[in-house]
């Protein structure tokens, strides 16, 4: 293929890079459309990315580069504080309320991530079929994901009170009464389940999205050798969704581990009695916020979280690679 | 275009975690500049704290009065919603952006007084000083500071409601309520006894004003520390520990806050409830059969004096027109703005005087009058017993260790030392 194109017009920077030699009258223009292309080369993928990149740069790295300086100041909400190095971290290491948000946290990593792996996905299976009115109940299980927390909270903490819905069943059916909302462990695990409840519907729709890629021969193949419906999920849908799942695993670590709105709202804003349910986000928000805030103390616990949340993805990521191996 | 699997998860990942440790603030100390002396000119901004849905007409009304009097100034009125003001006010001190003339609590008041943002009145303007309450004029008072950072708003004390059912089954005379702790722990304990636990008395565990109600001595003489570790500070968790055992504090009364208290009283499944005049329009509406046998007391108080709750407007050191600043902090604030506020709600003025006007002082037969002369009384000797040094953080603090101690984990004594030892550390941290 050759050019009949006169230099310099459009597309004449492609072709002097694609279509071959160039005649020779025309090196010296074509030099020059190679320094252009050049230089163009370098700058106009940025130029594109710039503006995403300065949002980043503005609302993610600054922070966080400031938040990481900060960890190793006294500072204060209104005092701008000295360097202290090492100071934070250490006294985190002595600090209760630190390890006890630390406890919490990985406890509702432990307990929700399972099931937020495993139960939106049988969820999405069974309203996966097409039959009449399934979009109704794929809305309803979907409605919990765009309810306002604040709404969700308050309407648990009128389920879960001692002369709530629940309760009265209870003592209905002749059980006595739970304290659902005085109690450290119960009202931990009644958070969690507010967090699973609230997120089932979100990762049911990405299952949904995952199982719709499944190919139907499959499963029809394995049906004609006689495998059962529980072979047939532990044969061929795990391994086709398995990325999802891993997906969903690593997501929802993080928004485990972060978890704020629910404990706050059903806990309460010291984090539930003694403060024995603070996670360690509540503990951000309780140290480094307000007229007083300890800014420089708040931003060492937001780098603890940090790293373990990052380990926390490693692991899951060297999990999926191993099962890839 | 096709991504390697794992690429994405990792992006996925960074983009999850990144913004976790994005916590971080700009300096923030602002000087004033421009003199107090001078004309009364120029556009100020003044900040309420959750004014504007109930009283947007008074502050239009204030607003353009003042105007009028000073041609060439302009006020912006800006409000802030209740929760979260002040990380608002943090947020704003921070960046710079704080207003002119700002509504504050006496404990919100003294960090920005510490870090110079507040504009101090005894240097400013000290010829409004006799206006005022000497007691709410040293509210704004910040110990280890010298001088008076903001002018005195309006005064609130609470009465104490009961249920007059609950009272009556329990074998109590219900028309002589409580008026001093060990009465009300008798009472409770009553209360408990007869409804086999299922009527508890209070719902909140005992806070800063509670301790200083019942006679402990909250902070040391110089303010530099806290002492409600005292004897009667044990004495009175001791006493709670008791209720709480059984079963005349609320069992959820360790995360209540005070809006779920409140509705504890709603429901009649608490007998007595602090509140204000305000309540009991929320009562006749919302629960009619407890207003009918509502009872309303004063405070239960050991030392004869009630806890006073005081608002206060700060003047920002930073402000380019201090003149009309202070002007407008005043004019909100003299005894003619208090009058008119305290007439469209159940508020008392700071300003000298001004109690003694018979609306606070005559009875018209009505319960709302009642409660409303009640409290001016109370008034002429109430205390704030909040320490203005006394920052959320420390309120936490000393919440977890009393529920520490009504748990049965650590005893009053270790509880409250331990509050005090925490308190004291952040206070020399701040």
């Amino acid at each position: 293929m050759s050019s009949s194109t006169a230099p310099g017009a459009i597309g004449a920077e492609t072709r002097g890079r694609t279509d071959g030699p160039v005649p020779r009258g025309e090196r010296p223009a074509g030099r020059r459309a190679g320094r252009r292309i050049g230089r163009n080369k370098w700058f106009s993928p940025w130029l594109f990315a710039a503006p995403g990149l300065l949002v980043v740069c503005a609302f993610s790295l600054y922070p966080f580069l400031s938040t990481v300086y900060n960890s190793f100041t006294d500072r204060r909400t209104l005092i701008p504080g000295h360097w202290v190095g090492f100071a934070n971290y250490r006294e985190l290491w002595h600090d209760d309320a630190f390890w006890t948000g630390l406890r919490n946290s990985a406890l509702y990593v432990v307990v929700v991530v399972p099931a937020l792996v495993v139960l939106p996905l049988l969820l999405a299976m069974l309203v996966q079929r097409r039959i009449p009115g399934i979009g109704f109940f794929r809305a309803a299980f979907y409605t919990p994901v765009v309810a306002s927390i604040v709404v969700v909270g308050l309407i648990w903490v009128w389920l879960l009170d001692d002369r709530g819905l629940i309760n009265s069943l209870l003592e209905a059916l002749g059980a006595g009464k739970v304290n659902f909302l005085g109690d450290q462990w119960l009202l931990l695990f009644c958070a969690m389940a507010v967090t699973i409840w609230k997120g089932l519907g979100y990762y049911m729709i990405v299952y949904l999205a995952a199982l719709a890629n499944v190919p139907q021969e499959l499963h029809e193949a394995a049906a004609m050798d006689g495998a059962g419906a529980i072979r047939r999920f532990v044969s061929v849908t795990m391994p086709a969704v398995r990325s999802t799942m891993v997906l969903v695993a690593a997501l929802s670590s993080v928004a485990a581990f972060k978890v704020f709105s629910e404990v706050y709202l059903i806990a309460g804003p010291n984090g539930g009695p003694a403060g024995e349910d603070t996670t360690l986000v509540m503990l951000v928000e309780r140290t480094g916020t307000g007229l007083s805030g300890r800014v420089g103390y708040a931003s060492a616990l937001s780098v603890v979280i940090f790293v373990v949340v990052v380990v926390l993805m490693l692991l899951v990521l060297r999990a999926d690679r191993k099962e890839d191996a | 275009m096709r991504f390697p699997r794992r690429a994405v998860l990792a992006a996925a990942c960074v983009a999850a975690v990144v913004p976790l440790a994005a916590c971080g603030g700009g300096s923030g100390s602002s000087s004033g500049s421009s003199s107090a002396s001078g004309p009364v000119k120029g556009t100020i901004t003044f900040q309420t704290w959750n004014l504007k849905a109930n009283f947007k007409d008074y502050f239009n009304g204030v607003i353009a009065d003042f105007e009028k009097k000073y041609p060439g100034t302009t006020v912006k009125w800006v409000d802030q919603p209740a929760d979260g003001y002040a990380d608002k006010l943090s947020a704003d001190a921070t960046a710079g952006t704080l207003p002119d003339v700002v509504n504050v609590t006496p404990d919100l008041l003294a960090p920005l007084a510490k870090a110079g943002i507040a504009l101090d009145l005894d240097q400013s303007a000290s010829k409004y000083t006799k206006e005022y309450l000497p007691g709410a004029w040293a509210a704004d008072q910040v110990p280890g500071l010298k001088g008076t950072y903001a002018f005195p708003w309006y005064l609130n004390t609470g009465p104490l409601f009961y249920n007059k059912t609950l009272f009556t089954k329990a074998g109590l005379d219900a028309s002589k309520p409580p008026t001093t702790y060990n009465d009300l722990f008798d009472d409770a304990l009553k209360i408990a006894k007869q409804s086999k636990g299922k009527i508890a008395t209070l719902a909140n565990v005992p806070t800063i004003e509670d301790f200083g109600r019942y006679g402990a001595q909250l902070t040391t003489s110089d303010g530099t520390g806290f002492a409600f570790n005292d004897a009667k500070g044990v004495e009175l968790l001791t006493r709670y520990k008791q209720l709480y055992d059984a079963g005349a504090l609320d069992s959820q009364a360790l995360t209540a806050t005070p809006e779920s208290a409140g509705h504890k009283f709603l429901t009649e499944s608490v007998a007595m409830n602090p509140g204000s005049a305000l309540d009991l329009q929320n009562f006749k509406t919302s629960a009619p059969s407890l207003y009918k046998n509502i009872g309303i007391t004063n405070q239960i108080t050991n030392t004869g004096k009630v806890n006073m709750y005081v608002q206060s407007v700060m003047v920002n050191a930073g402000t380019k027109q201090k003149p009309a600043a202070i002007a407008f902090a005043h004019f909100v604030t003299d005894a003619q703005s208090q009058m008119a506020f305290a007439k469209k709600v159940a508020i008392f003025p700071s300003t000298a005087g001004s109690l003694k006007d018979p609306y606070f002082t005559q009875q018209d037969g009505t319960d709302v009058t009642r409660v409303r002369v009640a409290a001016a009384q109370s008034l002429s000797n109430a205390v704030n017993y909040t320490p203005v040094q006394f920052s959320d953080q420390m309120k936490t603090e000393l919440g977890n260790e009393v529920a520490k101690a009504l748990q049965g984990k650590e005893s009053p004594k270790q509880a409250l030392d331990n509050a005090v030892k925490n308190c004291d550390q952040l206070l020399q941290q701040s």
